[in-house]
């Protein structure tokens, strides 16, 4: 039905895992922050809070810079990646992840922070007096009420990656098969004359992923709420 | 409540009937748009400084590859004047009746080079057939602008296809939108290699030339220019102020080669 050429198969499915891993990788730490923020008050929680929403506001080319110069073959922690770790984000689908993954972190962490806020503390405070610790009362008791939350931070990044554009391509601009996603395919594609047909079918690639993407989500969603709210 | 809201509005109208004059008057301030391939940038500014100076008419360049130009040239951008990196695209602009052909005309030409990052290791080389390029750029990549469209690529591939070098240097590559961004990721030091014009590499303080492509292994590189159909009376002096002297010396300052006789 939808004749896509190899190429654009190469970009879908390199969007997908690259959207993937930067939501998987970016969860522990999405949850970490949502954590500090929803329940401790500490001294310059103000500004983690900012840096936290900064991507959301910054143009996204200004982040891919930024990307660029702090985690490029040149750049302190990318030279310091590299020579230790000989983890290399430079033109890899690792950077792209990278810049996804930040793009899409304070979709993430809010959705997360305001179910962990709207917890009930007197089910943990329970929990507690029943004996269980700290981490097991996190485990057993916060993190499934902040179940909707979860997901729909994951959704929403998962989608943010997958359309994730100007971070990305300033970082490790437009390589076939190692970094060009879907938005930068469709992108090529638009800017050379006749390839309209081909930037069209991506386009409603794209849209039946991320429609797909919501619907699971939401299932998901009502599913997790039913079980542990009893709704 | 009615009343206010009536008020409301009158001063909305009032407002946008105040306004209407003013950006008609805007519009007819002496302006043209000129489209011009990527690597044009510095020389054209100081050219486009003059001719504003000469003339009073103010030019508004955009600068990009020339695929991407002339795509949105057929989608109905604005611009009066049209210059190519190469003649392929300008035929597209023919072809599909974007460009007036009569004022269509060979201006410059240029040189394609091989550049690395200003503190690299590697050392001039010399670019004839056998060359190997994937070997000179060990694990790194080469980058250069979209060889499927964007002028420089397409020369940078004939090259190395004329030279043997392509097959083996393929996978390394890396492609960027327009030669400026080639250009910029070598001087940043991300990538050891780069093909883009001599002209580029003389703006770029941060990258060297390690090595020129000889003429005859692509096509020659030809920068045409011409009006586009719609383009407005005033776009015809631009063009002719193009090919002047005071133009050429502009170019030529640059590292263009200027192929027209110059006028005046």
């Amino acid at each position: 039905m939808l004749d896509l050429s190899p190429d654009e198969w190469i970009a879908i499915r390199l969007s997908l895992k690259i959207a993937l891993v930067a939501t998987v990788v970016a969860l522990p730490l999405g949850i970490a922050v949502a954590w500090l923020l929803a329940r401790k008050n500490f001294w310059g929680k103000a500004l983690l809070d900012g840096l936290v929403h900064m991507p959301l506001v910054l143009p996204p080319v200004v982040t891919g810079y930024l990307l660029l110069i702090s985690f490029g073959r040149r750049g302190p922690i990318g030279a310091f990646l590299a020579d230790h770790f000989g983890i290399v984000f430079s033109f890899r689908w690792t950077g792209a992840a990278l810049s996804c993954g930040v793009m899409g972190f304070p979709l993430l962490v809010r959705p997360i922070r305001l179910a962990i806020e709207a917890i009930d503390r007197k089910l943990e405070d329970a929990a507690a007096t029943l004996g269980a610790d700290r981490l097991w009362i996190f485990l057993t008791v916060t993190l499934p009420l902040a179940m909707p939350g979860l997901i729909a931070g994951m959704v929403l990044c998962f989608a943010k990656a997958l359309g994730e554009f100007g971070a990305t391509i300033t970082f490790v601009s437009n390589i076939p098969g190692e970094t060009q996603t879907i938005s930068a395919a469709i992108y090529t594609l638009t800017q050379v004359p006749g390839g309209d047909a081909a930037a069209g079918r991506l386009v409603l690639v794209a849209i039946a992923i991320s429609l797909a993407a919501l619907v699971v989500a939401e299932w998901l969603a009502r599913r997790a709420g039913t079980r542990f709210h009893g709704e | 409540m009615r009343n206010r809201t009536l008020k409301f509005l009158a001063a909305v109208a009032l407002g946008m009937g105040l306004a209407s004059p003013l950006t008609a008057a805007l519009a007819q301030d002496k302006t043209i748009t000129v489209f011009a391939a990527a690597s044009m940038k510095n020389a054209l500014d100081d050219v486009d400084t003059a001719f504003t100076k000469n003339t009073g008419i103010k030019v508004v360049a955009g600068y990009a590859a020339s695929s991407a130009l002339i795509k949105q040239i057929e989608n109905g951008a604005p611009a009066d004047v049209f210059v190519s990196a190469d003649l392929d695209w300008m035929d597209y602009g023919a072809q599909h009746k974007l460009i007036k052909d009569d004022t269509r005309v060979n201006l410059l030409s240029n040189r394609l080079v091989l550049i690395a990052p200003k503190d690299s290791k590697i050392g001039n080389v010399t670019i004839a057939p056998g060359f190997d390029l994937a070997k000179l750029a060990g694990d790194g990549r080469i980058v250069t602008a979209d060889v499927r469209a964007v002028p420089v690529g397409k020369y940078a591939k004939a090259a190395l296809e004329k030279l043997g070098a392509w097959a083996a240097a393929e996978p390394k590559f890396a492609m960027t939108e327009n030669v400026r961004a080639a250009l910029t990721l070598v001087a940043r030091g991300e990538a050891p290699l780069g093909i883009v014009y001599e002209t580029d590499a003389k703006v770029e303080p941060n990258v060297k030339i390690v090595g020129a492509f000889p003429a005859d292994s692509h096509p020659p590189i030809v920068y045409p220019a011409a009006l586009t159909v719609n383009a407005k009376p005033d776009a015809a002096r631009y063009l002719a102020f193009l090919r002047s002297q005071a133009a050429k010396a502009v170019f030529e300052t640059y590292g263009f080669t200027f192929l027209v006789r110059p006028t005046s």
